[in-house]
């Protein structure tokens, strides 16, 4: 019955629209409390899993629809991930657009996004997964061009341009693939990769795959939508695109990129750390710079995701838990950032943070939570993005990559660095004259700010719990 | 009461009351002194009572032989009773000495939990339970001069480092002995003084020197002086820890190790101890404050202690012992004339005071008894320890002797000059009004007074019971009870007092004035500029490694700016400059953007099958 | 000369490289798209040589036919531009396409240099399965992925390109 991870939400949305009689507000709701179900008990089918749900669908067939998904450890993580963000963006979205419209036209796109995170990180067939990364695009493109300004339709265009070059690279290196393997199926496909080591084909639609997904996530030197694109966007849609979005399109292929060719041949993975030291560094030094409160967040994201890959490069299953605890962990603090840029954006107008300061004594919840989110990226303990870091730090160390594991250790320093200064100019200091009759953002950003602020403690304080019950077997999917 | 419990008792009964002092509320006023007296009494008669007693006491503690053992016997007995006197003796004092009620509460728990800490490190048996008794002992004392009020922090803080780390030599030396024991038992130690042996026992002699403030170890004694309250002068430095630094000394000298006549580290605590005595009795020579004179004096008398104990000799053995408890009383007894002078006249400079003899007729009969002691008159108790020290002094070398016998010298000529400014001569306006002190303050005094004249007259009784029976075997069947042996060091020592007399009649008659008459020794060409580099506190461990620290300092902070300029200004600067490069790349034109995929794509490509 | 197989395959690649590169560096959109359509043409013949007479049928409806006329349709209803914009598009489109020569100068460097071996499986899959059951029984999921694609699709249409005819 995992298809129903895919079926309700689109039937759903379906039913909606059809209803399109009835008043546009009402159906908005209508529409906004499914998503509100929807969301809710995707988190609590990952947080108490049902047997018979899970266990049904692994060689689950229908009568007359059959697919072949299967969810494993980290499905789930991505999932619940998935779930969470979902929610939040959906509760945010409330407090954020003023417009019907344009609530109802974001709640339906969301539906789809989510159907198609959810297919994709439910497939087990690399064409699938193709087809979902597309669907997830396309509905990311409209979410950008959302408001339909000159920017956010200029960051639309440009996430086009790249995600049609990637979809190039990521066809040709099905087409090579599954030349080999006869079969699109990823059992298919790994089998294919160890019957023919060394073979200058695969070796090509391997790379072409890689570097089509590091499109997709925007690393570095591939990032040229993502800045734009994120800063550029609706307020609402950067918390939903660069929380969950680019993650489930970008890294989860990354990851079972990883997982189907095994232990990685050295090249391969040489470019993987390559690629990811890169984006650490260099996105952090351009965050350093940054005067946009976005555009800042939006260059973390790819000194983030740059970790993930570090992780994941390691080839160790203490590597690929650390670096699916980041993504986890990323979501979480990244949307909750989002969020505090969309609350102090909306309250005081702008998004420059040299205009701002000393915004935490007029926006505490705000303030406070940033602060909590801030630390927590920069890999502070006790706070959850401490101990991701640290795994992918470990298992650098381990797997004697000890000039990234100092790459990535002194690139925290970096983190520190704009995340520190980011806090300076916006919340703490001298408060502005101008913001001096500003107020904290509606209950629909508070309440999801320190839901996510919450997580993040309380997976920093719990991490002894994680890392037995979820994360070590997480690992083992290697 | 069996042994065992009372030896329990001894020790947690004033740790006991100090808690509940501490506990007691302000409305009842009366309860401190109340809980004080009773305390300190108690355990007066408890610890008298423990005379002639022996017992083991040991409970399981950290495990691995460090057990919580206390071993009651004769010397410590002796220890913990002396103890236990003083502090009721200082107890009755400080009744009418302190005005402020937070102050005397707070002495009065500093008070019985030193005295509690004090019986238990004399009492224990393992090595490591007296250290955590004699290092929970430095923050009483940390606490004891703090009350002296806003000026005397500074002064806490050096007393504590520099007993911190003679408490850290004490440790490495407790350290170095349970390895070369293989026990930590005090009982079962006895090692002979090899390399690694004397390593170890000059590791503890520093302990237990700097706590009975031999020098170097000294310099916060003077300092205290001024800064602390008085009864803490006459109870801690003057008395406590004078019986807990000799005791320790004695059980590491003959009991845990076996120091012999021959070995180095007897000359050298000969050395220490001449060094001390003399150095330090010059210092006390030229002082103008009663208080600060006398704490010298605290500090010189220990060099006799050291002295005696270093010469290994029987007599000189037996004299350092004796020097102790005489030195206890003494010197705390002095310290209570100086309190008395200072809560009657309201100061302590020399030179505001005078005439104050018939004042203060009981505090001056005290003094005298107290002053012929030190400077060692005979029939006084004094006179009978020095005596000891003297001979044995002269049987290891008569240069020993002689410094020893100058040190006399000098404190008779330091005693005579502080006597006369301060109970002869002209009153001075200030102090016109003067009159005698309460009687709980005379009491302790006289009480004091009267033992020194007793443990002089009658010196058998101290001798045989308390100070004769701790070395036993080792004294080899001397008896030193009764008067001196040697007529020869009699005769000497009546000359040099005599001669002391000389010197201050020529002072009084060159300048003038009792406060003066050891001025010309002051100024002698020489001395004096040795004198000005001491007052300038020159010779001084504690400010020399003060300054030292400062110059690190400096240094530390140099390299912490350039550090910091490497940190903050080169590498945020290089990674300011680095953001800005990457900034001015990023054109914000999609098409460049998309060259960097395609180089990045044919970089990836050609690695691939290049390596491949 | 009678031209063998593999003769005729070479001059398609040509032919559709060359209609390709017109595509991209075609003056006007209308000519682009003529050139797109040609390309897919070019595909189409392709496709049938090697075998795939379904995905070339798809191929030649699709994007030469459907796709084209709704670009031509599209490109009728913009405004045409003023002659000194075409002027200084002009100059800036040819200078856009001065690397082309190097990288193709590259590429062919590449494959000379690395030698890439194309060593093909020895066993390739040739299972012929219907099309209709690739479709309807294999390929259900990407079905069901298109379809929301194509709803995605719309989605964008109604809301980027409705709120412009209301202003």
């Amino acid at each position: 019955m995992v298809g129903s991870f895919i079926f309700v939400p689109i039937l759903l949305l379906m039913i909606v629209n059809v209803l399109s009689f009835s008043h546009k507000s009402k159906l908005h709701n209508i529409l906004f409390g499914f998503g509100l179900l929807t969301a809710l008990a995707q988190i609590a089918l990952v947080l108490w899993p049902n047997k018979n749900f899970w266990q049904l669908t692994a060689n689950y067939q229908f009568n007359v629809i059959k697919f072949n998904l299967a969810a494993d450890n980290l499905t789930l993580v991505m999932l619940l991930a998935i779930g969470l963000v979902g929610l939040i963006a959906l509760i945010v979205a409330r407090g954020l657009i003023n417009d019907v419209d344009q609530e109802y036209n974001f709640t339906n796109l969301w539906f789809i996004a989510l159907t198609g995170m959810n297919g994709l990180v439910l497939a087990t067939d690399i064409f699938s997964l193709y087809v979902f990364i597309e669907i997830t695009a396309v509905a990311s493109f409209i979410l950008i061009a959302l408001t339909k300004e000159r920017d956010a339709l200029e960051g639309a265009f440009k996430y086009v341009i790249f995600s049609s070059f990637a979809t190039v690279l990521m066809l040709a290196a099905i087409a090579l693939l599954v030349f080999f393997a006869g079969d699109t199926s990823f059992a298919a496909i790994a089998n294919a990769i160890k019957a023919n080591p060394g073979n200058s084909l695969i070796l090509m639609g391997l790379i072409l795959y890689l570097l089509s997904v590091f499109i997709k996530s925007g690393l570095i030197p591939f990032h040229g939508w993502l800045p734009d694109a994120y800063s550029a966007a609706p307020a609402i849609t950067s918390i939903f695109i660069a929380g969950i979005v680019t993650k489930v399109v970008g890294i989860y292929p990354l990851i079972r990129f990883v997982q189907l060719t095994g232990t990685l041949a050295d090249p391969l993975r040489n470019i993987l750390l390559l690629v990811g030291g890169t984006s650490i560094v260099i996105a952090a030094l351009s965050a350093l710079g940054q005067t946009n409160f976005k555009r800042l967040l939006a260059y973390s994201s790819i000194s983030q995701m740059g970790y993930i890959v570090l992780g994941l490069a390691a080839g160790s299953a203490l590597g690929l838990a650390g670096a699916i605890l980041h993504i986890f962990n990323h979501a979480v603090f990244k949307s909750l950032l989002f969020i505090n840029a969309a609350a102090v954006e909306k309250q005081t107008g702008t998004l420059d943070i040299d205009k701002m300061g000393g915004l935490a004594e007029k926006m505490p919840y705000t303030g406070a939570t940033s602060a909590i989110a801030s630390l927590s990226t920069a890999g502070i303990p006790p706070l959850s993005g401490f101990w991701s870091k640290l795994l992918i730090i470990i298992a650098l160390w381990n797997a004697q990559l000890y000039f990234y594991a100092t790459v990535a250790v002194l690139a925290s320093l970096l983190t520190l660095g704009y995340m520190l200064t980011l806090q300076r100019k916006v919340f703490f200091g001298q408060l502005e004259n101008a913001f001096y009759e500003t107020k904290e953002a509606g209950w629909q950003l508070v309440l999801p700010s320190l839901l996510l602020a919450g997580i993040i403690l309380g997976l920093g304080l719990g991490f002894p719990w994680l890392i037995n019950t979820w994360l070590i077997p997480i690992g083992k999917i290697l | 009461m069996t042994p065992p419990i009372m030896t329990m008792l001894v020790i947690a009964l004033p740790i006991f009351a100090s808690l509940l002092i501490l506990l007691t509320p302000k409305r009842w006023p009366a309860s401190q002194p109340t809980i004080l007296m009773a305390a300190t009494i108690a355990s007066l008669f408890l610890s008298f009572s423990l005379f002639g007693k022996e017992s083991m006491v040991s409970f399981p503690w950290l495990g691995g032989g460090l057990d919580f053992s206390f071993r009651l016997y004769q010397f410590s007995a002796f220890i913990v009773a002396a103890v236990a006197a003083f502090s009721f003796l200082i107890a009755l004092y400080t009744l009418s000495f302190f005005r402020a009620d937070n102050q005397s509460k707070l002495f009065a728990f500093y008070l019985l939990l030193s005295q509690g800490l004090a019986a238990g490190a004399v009492l224990a048996n393992n090595l490591v339970v007296m250290l955590f008794f004699w290092e929970a002992l430095l923050l009483t004392l940390f606490g004891f001069i703090l009350l002296g009020g806003q000026y005397s922090f500074k002064t806490a803080i050096k007393a504590f480092t520099i007993n911190g780390i003679t408490d850290l030599c004490m440790m490495l030396g407790i350290v170095l002995t349970i390895f070369l024991a293989g026990t930590a038992t005090m009982t079962k130690i006895n090692l002979p003084l090899d390399t690694l042996g004397a390593t170890a026992f000059i590791f503890l002699m520093i302990g237990a020197i700097a706590k009975a403030g031999s020098m170097p170890f000294h310099t916060w004694i003077p300092d205290a002086a001024l800064d602390a309250p008085l009864p803490f002068m006459a109870f801690l430095p003057a008395a406590l820890e004078k019986l807990l630094g000799i005791y320790l000394l004695t059980r590491i000298s003959f009991d845990l190790f076996q120091l012999k006549p021959e070995s180095w580290v007897s000359s050298l605590l000969m050395i220490v101890g001449a060094a001390t005595l003399i150095l330090a009795v010059l210092m006390a020579l030229i002082q103008k404050n009663y208080k600060k004179l006398l704490s010298y004096h605290a500090i010189s008398q220990v060099g006799y202690m050291i002295l005696g104990l270093g010469t290994a000799v029987p007599a000189g053995m037996v004299g350092g012992l004796f020097h102790m408890i005489n030195h206890a009383m003494y010197k705390s007894c002095l310290f209570l004339t100086g309190g008395s002078v200072e809560k009657q006249a309201g100061t302590t400079d020399l030179e505001k005071l005078g005439g104050l003899g018939w004042k203060m007729p009981v505090t001056f009969g005290c003094f005298l008894i107290a002053a012929a002691s030190i400077s060692g008159v005979p029939p006084f108790n004094g006179f009978f320890s020095k005596e000891l020290v003297y001979d044995g002094a002269l049987e290891r070398g008569t240069i020993f002797y002689v410094i020893a016998l100058l040190g006399s010298f000098f404190t008779a000529a330091s005693f005579l000059k502080l006597g006369h400014a301060a109970y002869f001569g002209q009153a001075a306006t200030q102090t016109r009004e003067t009159k005698e002190a309460a009687w709980p303050m005379l009491l302790p005094m006289i009480i004091i007074a009267a033992l020194c004249l007793l443990f002089g007259l009658w010196n058998a009784l101290p001798l045989n019971n308390l100070i004769q029976p701790v070395f036993g075997q080792q004294l080899a069947g001397h008896n030193y009870a009764g008067l001196p042996h040697n007529l020869f060091l009699i005769v000497m020592t009546v000359i040099v007092i005599g001669l002391a007399l000389l010197n201050h009649w020529f002072g009084v008659k060159r300048y003038g004035s009792g406060l003066k008459a050891a001025d010309h020794i002051h100024y002698a060409p020489g001395l004096k500029q040795a004198y000005n580099l001491a007052e300038k506190k020159f010779f001084d461990p504690y400010e020399l490694g003060l300054k030292a620290i400062r110059l690190f300092a400096i240094i530390a902070w140099g390299l912490d700016r350039l550090i910091d300029w490497l940190y903050s200004g080169l590498a945020t600067s290089a990674a300011r400059l680095l953001s800005l490069v990457i900034r001015k790349s990023h054109s914000g034109n999609y098409a460049t953007y998309l060259w960097w995929v395609i180089v990045s794509l044919a970089g990836s490509m050609l690695y691939i099958f290049m390596v491949k | 000369m009678r031209l063998g197989n593999l003769e005729i395959e070479i001059i398609i690649a040509l032919f559709l490289v060359l209609t390709a590169l017109w595509t991209v560096m075609a003056r006007s959109l209308l000519r682009a798209a003529i050139g797109l359509a040609l390309t897919s043409a070019m595909l189409t013949v392709m496709m049938y040589k090697l075998n795939a007479p379904l995905a070339a049928v798809f191929e030649l409806s699709v994007c030469s036919g459907l796709i084209s006329v709704i670009f031509i349709t599209t490109i009728s209803l913009t405004q045409p531009l003023t002659w000194a914009e075409i002027y200084e598009h002009e100059r800036e489109r040819l200078s856009r396409f001065r690397p082309l020569p190097f990288i193709i100068l590259l590429l062919g460097l590449f494959f000379w240099l690395v030698k890439v071996d194309l060593a093909l499986p020895t066993v390739v899959a040739e299972k012929v399965t219907d099309v209709r059951v690739v479709l309807w029984s294999l390929r259900q999921l990407d079905l069901v992925g298109q379809i929301i694609c194509l709803l995605a699709g719309a989605f964008g249409v109604t809301i980027l390109f409705k709120a412009w005819r209301g202003k």
